[in-house]
């Protein structure tokens, strides 16, 4: 039924593309204020049995 | 014996020594302008800090106003189908403890690290912590470590986005633990002098699925009941994220303001005990000169 869905993406990616989309549509006085929006420095450590695990693949920053 | 009376003779040394300097006058009068220097600076410092979290402060209120209406209505939705947890089944319970990297602020991360220990000390078994932010880590993974799930860091330098809690909703989603029920625990900002540490409930959609009310929502398939939990994860982790970092700049503020109050008081007190010191060698060096003279005559 929806294409994104089988692609192994969520609603959360599907929301965000759509977002960023309408950001870089925006107008260009408007657009450097959203594109701040657009930004993201969160990282993600993976804890096991009380010990930090390095994930192997590299997360991208900007987007998710 | 003997170590005992080394260990008594020790402090009495040091008395000794400190006395003798105290004679002297000179080495105090510098060692409290030296101190009284240090605590200068460091009020100039808390007052800065000050200023800067001010700064934040306002504008994580007026983002605050923005995001409620997103807290507000994907809480609806849990309110109006009253979801209960399905008690026959094993609980798997997830704990999301908002916080952020960023210290000095009073004890906003150590009012959700609390909560949160106390959820542990209950069913620490079925239960596991996702962290968002440095801080609720290093609380709890002394203790708790065995329960953290994940860490989520670089929050809280810059106001969180909207990216940022949807990151961290995927994190959530993808971790491969499925929780029946969970938590959000976060600050609620109140005022700009109180907030206060509540809770969230999350459900899995497994457990929204059996709830026996979800027919006052027209027309709803498994997909959209997926899709819209996540959105509404994200968007609750959002609100959360925006209520956390205007708590903690309030409080750094107040923190803050505090310290330096404090500093001041301090420096008063040392200029007091400054002047003193040189009112009192003065004293003695003019007791000192005239004693002499008259010793001449």
């Amino acid at each position: 039924m929806k294409v994104w869905r089988d692609v192994g993406l969520t609603y959360i990616h599907y929301s965000n593309i759509a977002a960023r989309v309408v950001r870089e549509a925006l107008r260009v006085e408007l657009r450097a204020d959203a594109a701040k929006r657009n930004i993201s420095h969160v990282k993600f450590t993976p804890w096991v049995n009380g010990r930090p695990v390095p994930r192997k693949k590299k997360e991208p920053t900007s987007e998710s | 014996m003997m170590m005992q009376r080394t260990q008594l003779l020790l402090p009495l040394a040091m008395e000794a020594t400190m006395l003798a300097q105290q004679q002297r006058g000179m080495a105090t009068l510098k060692m409290i302008s030296i101190r009284l220097k240090s605590v200068k600076n460091i009020q100039k410092i808390t007052q800065s800090m000050k200023m800067v979290s001010a700064a934040k402060y306002a504008r994580a209120e007026r983002d605050l106003k923005a995001a409620r209406p997103y807290g507000i209505g994907a809480q609806q939705f849990f309110e109006k189908t009253e979801i209960q947890a399905d008690e026959k089944a094993e609980p798997k319970k997830l704990l999301i403890a908002v916080t952020s990297d960023r210290g000095l602020c009073g004890a906003v991360h150590t009012g959700v690290a609390r909560l949160i220990r106390g959820e542990l000390a209950q069913d620490e078994a079925n239960t596991k912590v996702f962290c968002v932010g440095d801080k609720s880590r290093a609380i709890l993974s002394r203790l708790y470590g065995k329960n953290i799930l994940m860490v989520a860091n670089e929050v809280g330098r810059l106001p969180p986005t909207f990216l940022d809690a949807s990151k961290i909703a995927n994190e959530v989603l993808q971790t491969g633990y499925d929780y029946t029920e969970g938590k959000i625990v976060y600050n609620r900002f109140k005022s700009v002098v109180s907030y206060q540490c509540s809770t969230l409930p999350i459900f899995s959609g497994s457990t929204v699925e059996k709830s026996e009310k979800l027919a006052v929502y027209d027309s709803l398939d498994s997909d959209v009941v997926k899709s819209y939990l996540e959105f509404s994860l994200a968007s609750l982790i959002f609100y959360t994220m925006k209520e956390g970092a205007c708590s903690e700049q309030s409080s750094r503020m107040t923190a803050m303001d505090n310290a330096s109050k404090n500093a001041g008081e301090m420096i008063d007190k040392l200029t007091l005990t400054f002047n003193r010191t040189r009112q009192a060698v003065i004293t003695r060096e003019l007791i000192e000169i005239i004693s002499g003279a008259a010793a001449l005559t």
